[in-house]
C-alpha cells in the first residue's frame, strides 16, 4: 500500500525545492540558453545560433585552458589525497578520541577565514622577498620564484581542499570495522598488505569522495590560479572572466561554463558510481 | 600417536589495560588436537586470553609458547593462529571465494593452487554454488561457514573461535555445534573456543576452562565442572545447580533442620552442590530427610523442565523433571513440595 505524502510533509520540502529551482536549475537553464544567444553592438540578443560553440570549441586557447584546468585539478586531487592520507590514518587509528576531536575542530578552523584572505597571506609568504625565501636564503639557496607559477596555484588549491580531504578521509577510516583489520593481520597480511588490501578498499567511499571534492573545488577555483598562479596559463575560470570583460561576450563565457559543468557532472557521477559499485 | 608436549602454554601471563587487570597470573596448557572451551561471564578475561594467543594483544608479563616457540615477539601476521570473530569479520569488498583465498594469497600461494584449495573448502562446507556471491548475499549460517573455511584453508594447527555462534538463531547454533565438533575430529587440530554459553561449551569441548575476574576458577571435563564444581563461583556460573549451606557433624549434614547423609565431609559449616537433575521432588513429605519448599515457577529448558522452588530460608532451589513427571506433580505456585537427593549426588564445594 503506497503511503500518501501529506501536504504537511510537502510544506517542509518546499523551501529546498524552491531554492534549488530558482537559484540552481533556473540559472543553469538560462546559462545553457545563453550559450546560443548572439552579441550585437555589445548587447546580447536571444537567439538560437551555434556561433559561440563553434567559435570557442575551435580555438586552441580554449582547449589549452581546458586541459590545464583538468590536469591541475587532477593533480590537486591526487596531491591532496596523498598528503592527507598519513594524517587521516594517524588520526583514525593512532590518535586517542580526545586528540581526534581536537584535530577535527582545528581542521574546521581554517574555514573561519575567507579563502581570499588566506590566499593573500600566501602572496606575502611566497613572495620573491618574502619570509619563505628568507628562510631558504639562510640555507644558502634561492631565492625561488614561487608566485605566479603552477606551484603557487597548487599551494592555493591545497589551502582550499586539504582540511576538507583530511576530515573526509579521517571519518571514513575511523568508521572501518576494526575487526576487519585484525582479521587481515590474523590471516597473515603484513601492515603494508593490510593497508592496501583491506583498509583502502574498506574506506573506498570516503577516499573517493575526498578525491572528488578536491577535484571539483580545484577545477572551478578562480582565486588560486589568478592570485597565486598569475593567470598564466589561464584556467577555464579565468577564461570566463576574460571573455565577459572583452566585448561583453557572455554567450561565449556561457559555453565555457557549460563545458565546465558538464565535465564536473561526468567526473562526479563516475566517481560516485565507482565508490558505490558493488562487485558480484 | 600424539605428541605429549602441549601445543600451547601460558606461563604466569598477566594483562592489564591501565588500572584494569584483565588477566591475572594465567597458567594453562592446551594439548594437541584438544577442543578446549574457555568460558566465563563478560569481562572475565576469556576473550583477552584468546586475543593474546593470536597476538592481537601483548601480555603485560609472562610468556605464551606455541609448539615450543616463545611467541611474545612474534607479530600477528607471522603466527599460525587463525581466529573466527564473533562478528565473523568477513571482507565485504571481496566475494566468497576471494575471502577464503585471502590467507593463502598472503602466504604467497600461486593463484591456481589457492583457487583450487578455496573451492575445495567451500565445497566441504556445503557452499558449492555460492563461490561468486557477495558476503551480503549470504545467510548468517552461510557466512559462518565462509568464516570457518577462510580460517581453515591454510591448514593451521589450531583454530581460535571467539563466541562464533552467539549471533545465530537457536536451531542454527545446534547445527553449527555439530559442524564444529565433526570438523575438529576430522582435522585433528586444536580448537580453542571462547564462549559465555555453557551449553555450547559442554556440548563440544573435551575440556572446559572456567574464568572469573581474570583468573581460572576451574579446569576440567564438562562432567567434572557440572557435577563437581570446585568453588561457589563455578557452581553459580554453571547454573542448574543447587547450592546449599549446612553444618556437617559426623558424616551428616544438617540443612534447614533436616539431616542428610554426607559421607567423607569434614565437620563444620560447608556448602554443597546438588545438580538440578539429581534433585527428587516429592508431593508428600517422605520418611527420609527432605527440604520443604514452595513451588515458584517452571521453565522449559530443552532437555527437560526446570522447576523453581523457594526453601524455608528463602533460598532458591531447582529440580529438573520430565514432562510426564510434571504432569503427575501438578505444581502450582505456592504449593508445598519436598526435595531430597541421593547421598552421592551431593558435592562439597572446597574452600
Amino acid at each position: 500500500m503506497a503511503k500518501k505524502t501529506s501536504l504537511y510533509e510537502y510544506a517542509w520540502r518546499l523551501p529546498l525545492i524552491l531554492w534549488q529551482g530558482l537559484f540552481f536549475v533556473g540559472p543553469l537553464l538560462l546559462m545553457v540558453a545563453m550559450s546560443f544567444w548572439l552579441v550585437r553592438n555589445y548587447r546580447m540578443e536571444p537567439d538560437f545560433v551555434f556561433n559561440n560553440w563553434d567559435r570557442m570549441l575551435s580555438r586552441d586557447y580554449f582547449w589549452n585552458a581546458y586541459f590545464v584546468t583538468f590536469w591541475r585539478a587532477t593533480l590537486a586531487a591526487i596531491l591532496a589525497s596523498v598528503l592527507a592520507f598519513p594524517a587521516s590514518f594517524a588520526l583514525a587509528f593512532r590518535a586517542s578520541d580526545t586528540v581526534r576531536r581536537w584535530a577535527v575542530f582545528f581542521l574546521i578552523v581554517p574555514f573561519f577565514t575567507s579563502y581570499l584572505v588566506r590566499i593573500y597571506a600566501w602572496q606575502v609568504l611566497l613572495a620573491e622577498s618574502g619570509p619563505l625565501n628568507a628562510i631558504i636564503g639562510f640555507l644558502g639557496l634561492g631565492p625561488f620564484t614561487m608566485l605566479n607559477s603552477g606551484f603557487g596555484a597548487m599551494v592555493g588549491y591545497m589551502t582550499l581542499v586539504l582540511p576538507l580531504v583530511v576530515i573526509l578521509q579521517t571519518f571514513s577510516l575511523a568508521a572501518i570495522d576494526k575487526s576487519l583489520i585484525e582479521a587481515a593481520r590474523n590471516l597473515g597480511a603484513n601492515p603494508r598488505e593490510t593497508l592496501l588490501r583491506v583498509i583502502v578498499p574498506a574506506a573506498k567511499v570516503g577516499l573517493i569522495i575526498g578525491f572528488v571534492f578536491a577535484f571539483i573545488l580545484s577545477f572551478g577555483d578562480f582565486v588560486s590560479p589568478f592570485y597565486l598562479g598569475g593567470s598564466n596559463p589561464p584556467t577555464l575560470s579565468i577564461l570566463i572572466v576574460d571573455t565577459t570583460k572583452s566585448g561583453q561576450q557572455w554567450p561565449r563565457a556561457a559555453v565555457v561554463a557549460v563545458m565546465m559543468i558538464a565535465t564536473l557532472f561526468v567526473v562526479a557521477f563516475a566517481a560516485v558510481a565507482a565508490a558505490y559499485r558493488k562487485r558480484s | 600417536m600424539t605428541n605429549m608436549t602441549p601445543l600451547v602454554t601460558f606461563k604466569d601471563v598477566k594483562k592489564s589495560f591501565g588500572a584494569f587487570k584483565a588477566v591475572k597470573e594465567l597458567n594453562l596448557e592446551i594439548g594437541r588436537g584438544e577442543f578446549v572451551a574457555i568460558m566465563g561471564p563478560s569481562g572475565c578475561g576469556k576473550t583477552t586470553t584468546l586475543r593474546m594467543l593470536a597476538g592481537l594483544e601483548a601480555p603485560s608479563s609472562g610468556t605464551i609458547t606455541i609448539d615450543g616457540q616463545e611467541m611474545n615477539d612474534v607479530p600477528v601476521h607471522d603466527r599460525d593462529t587463525p581466529l573466527v570473530w564473533q562478528s565473523l569479520a568477513l571482507f565485504p569488498f571481496l566475494n566468497v571465494t576471494e575471502n577464503v583465498e585471502f590467507g593463502l594469497k598472503m602466504r604467497g600461494v600461486a593463484p591456481d593452487e589457492r583457487r583450487t584449495r578455496a573451492l575445495q573448502w567451500l565445497d566441504r562446507m556445503g557452499l558449492k554454488g555460492f563461490e561468486n556471491r557477495r558476503i551480503d548475499e549470504l545467510s548468517g549460517g552461510q557466512r559462518q561457514r565462509v568464516a570457518l573455511a577462510r580460517s581453515l584453508v591454510t591448514e593451521p594447527q589450531m583454530l581460535l573461535l571467539d563466541e562464533p555462534l552467539s549471533a545465530l538463531d537457536a536451531h542454527l547454533v545446534i547445527r553449527m555445534q555439530g559442524v564444529l565438533t565433526k570438523l575438529q575430529k576430522e582435522l585433528g587440530i586444536t580448537f580453542v573456543y571462547v564462549t559465555h554459553s555453557q551449553s555450547e561449551a559442554f556440548a563440544m569441548a573435551d575440556r572446559v576452562v572456567i574464568m572469573g575476574q581474570g583468573e581460572i576458577a576451574q579446569i576440567g571435563k564438562p562432567q567434572e565442572i557440572f557435577r563437581a564444581p570446585q568453588n561457589r563461583f563455578v557452581a553459580e556460573f554453571v547454573g542448574r545447580n543447587n547450592i546449599l549451606e549446612g553444618v556437617v557433624h559426623g558424616d551428616i549434614i544438617t540443612i534447614d533442620g533436616s539431616d542428610f547423609a554426607l559421607p567423607g565431609a569434614p565437620d563444620g559449616p560447608v556448602e554443597i552442590v546438588v545438580a538440578a537433575d539429581r534433585m527428587q521432588i516429592h508431593a508428600t513429605a517422605p520418611t527420609d530427610a527432605a527440604i520443604a519448599a514452595e513451588f515458584v515457577s517452571e521453565e522449559f529448558a530443552g532437555t527437560g523442565i526446570i522447576c523453581y522452588f523457594e526453601g524455608e530460608g528463602g533460598e532458591e532451589l531447582k529440580a529438573q523433571v520430565t514432562e510426564s513427571q510434571l504432569a503427575t506433580l501438578q505444581p502450582e505456585p505456592g504449593k508445598m513440595f519436598w526435595l531430597s537427593w541421593a547421598p552421592d549426588a551431593a558435592h562439597v564445594i572446597a574452600g
